[in-house]
């Protein structure tokens, strides 16, 4: 697998072996983004670091996939692109919630975990408060 | 000189298959010398090349990949090896032509002997980091552009089942094809097909095939000279917009990808989408063909599948689309899918494809990538006059 550099993620997959998510925040524009970069996107900043998000925001687009992308993975499952309320987004998979609702597109979403293959992984379910 | 002062003067395609006993860099080669027996030229006469195998930079920079330079026993004098497929590749080749540092480049890539079974297809996931662990692949990037736009409109959903039974039917009848003599299918036979990533079933979606394709492209006063009618480059323009399917493809930001291209490449023509006669369009999903007729301004936003139904895409229609069945019927061979759409634009333009030839084609347009990958690019070709 490629890892971009990892000296920008390490310490996003150290916080999700922790169950906490983090994201890049320029410290110079104040800009959230994801995925990390070398510089801020907006000003072109080194100068950024992760900060802890609350996990909590909207489904931009959500799928269903059906047809397993590799053997780790039981099928069917519900992949997403979730807007962070901070300003960030993300894809992730999308889990059921207290309910049992699959989130849909525009439904408010939390921060859960999952573990595929032993790794603990971000997903978001559907937050109905 | 112009744009439209350089030429394809030969194509190559190889036997396109589910699975080939060849491998990448075989398939490449042997669409290579096909391209230049129909151009009527020798190796010899080749002093550029963009090619891949197995990945960029391989002539020059990449110990162990293919270096085309010795494999061809030709010092070549430009190589593009960045995009070396498709329309960019015909872009940076008519760069190279018109700067002089080449007279004479062969494009040609493909794949063989790689793909497995089962699973979706391995070169259509990145092994990248914030990718592979959430199970993403190409065509759920583009399922989930598309799930925005079906949100809004969802009458496309059967406007999409009927682009994709429309250019499966041209593909039955392509000998040339994977597919050829399967169907024929319907709007109801695409829409009750396995569900692969939500809107698409394995009907909407391209294959996943073996085979190589080349083109070879020289000055127009070159091609005066050899036997096939030239086909110049009348217009051409790309989007960059994202490297492809790593941060995820956002509906508001790619839906339109290739408006602007399209207006260069219109643009550089002097012509419109009216002018069009045959549309190779990168139709990796039934969706993106309608997509593509909105942003390139055959008809207005929202309208891509009424515009397809009304209009008719098949053989018989006002605009015939992927005439040899595309990427969903005739063949996808990963990297050398962009080049595909050059060589059925060309033959198209020359009168060579017998029962399924578009009667007095004078335009196409040859397409590449789409919303998903976040970049796009298209070429607009016509008989030299």
């Amino acid at each position: 697998m490629t890892v971009t550099d990892p000296g920008l993620t390490d310490l996003f997959w150290e916080a999700v072996g922790r169950r906490e998510l983090v994201r890049p925040v320029c410290g110079d524009c104040g800009r959230n983004f994801f995925t990390p970069q070398v510089a801020c996107p907006a000003c072109l900043s080194e100068n950024w670091a992760y900060e802890r998000s609350d996990g909590r925001g909207r489904v931009y687009s959500a799928t269903v996939v059906h047809k397993p992308p590799s053997p780790g993975f039981a099928v069917p499952f519900r992949l997403g692109i979730v807007d962070l309320d901070e300003g960030w987004s993300m894809l992730a998979e999308l889990v059921d919630g207290p309910d049992g609702r699959l989130p849909a597109i525009d439904a408010p979403v939390r921060v859960t975990w999952i573990e595929r293959e032993g790794r603990v992984l971000p997903a978001f379910t559907e937050d109905p408060a | 000189m112009n744009l439209s002062d350089v030429a394809i003067v030969g194509v190559g395609l190889t036997p396109q298959q589910k699975r080939s006993d060849r491998n990448s860099l075989q398939v490449a080669l042997d669409a290579a010398k096909l391209a230049l027996a129909d151009a009527g030229l020798h190796h010899t006469d080749l002093d550029g090349i963009a090619a891949r195998w197995p990945g960029p930079g391989g002539t020059v920079l990449a110990p162990g990949s293919a270096d085309w330079s010795t494999l061809l026993g030709v010092p070549l004098d430009w190589i593009g090896d960045s995009y070396p497929q498709g329309v960019p590749a015909l872009v940076d080749a008519a760069g190279a032509i018109l700067t002089g540092q080449a007279t004479t480049v062969l494009i040609t890539g493909g794949q063989a002997g790689v793909l497995g079974g089962g699973r979706v297809a391995a070169y259509t996931q990145p092994g990248n980091e914030f990718v592979a662990p959430f199970g993403a692949f190409t065509s759920a990037h583009f399922a989930l552009v598309a799930q925005r736009h079906l949100a809004r409109h969802p009458h496309a959903r059967q406007g999409m089942a009927e682009i994709a039974a429309t250019i499966r039917n041209v593909g039955s009848a392509n000998p040339e094809a994977v597919m050829a003599g399967r169907g024929p299918y319907t709007a109801d036979d695409v829409l009750a097909a396995p569900p692969i990533v939500d809107p698409f079933t394995l009907l909407d979606l391209c294959l996943a095939s073996e085979g190589g394709a080349a083109v070879i492209v020289t000055t127009l006063e070159r091609a005066r000279d050899l036997p096939h009618p030239p086909i110049v480059v009348l217009g051409a323009g790309m989007e960059w917009l994202r490297q492809q399917y790593v941060d995820p493809a956002r509906y508001e930001q790619t839906w339109t990808i290739g408006a602007a291209a399209a207006r260069k490449a219109f643009g550089q023509a002097g012509l419109g989408p009216s002018d069009v006669d045959v549309a190779q369009l990168y139709d990796v999903n039934s969706l993106e063909v309608a997509r593509q007729f909105e942003a390139l301004g055959f008809c207005g936003p929202g309208e891509g599948t009424d515009f397809a139904r009304a209009t008719g895409i098949g053989l018989d229609g006002k605009l015939p689309t992927c005439t040899d069945g595309g990427l969903l019927a005739c063949s996808h061979i990963g990297w050398g899918g962009p080049t595909l759409k050059l060589v059925e634009a060309v033959r198209q333009l020359r009168g060579e494809c017998g029962d399924r030839q578009v009667a007095g084609a004078e335009v196409a347009i040859a397409s590449g990538a789409g919303s998903g990958a976040q970049y796009y690019n298209l070429a607009l070709l016509g008989r030299a006059r």
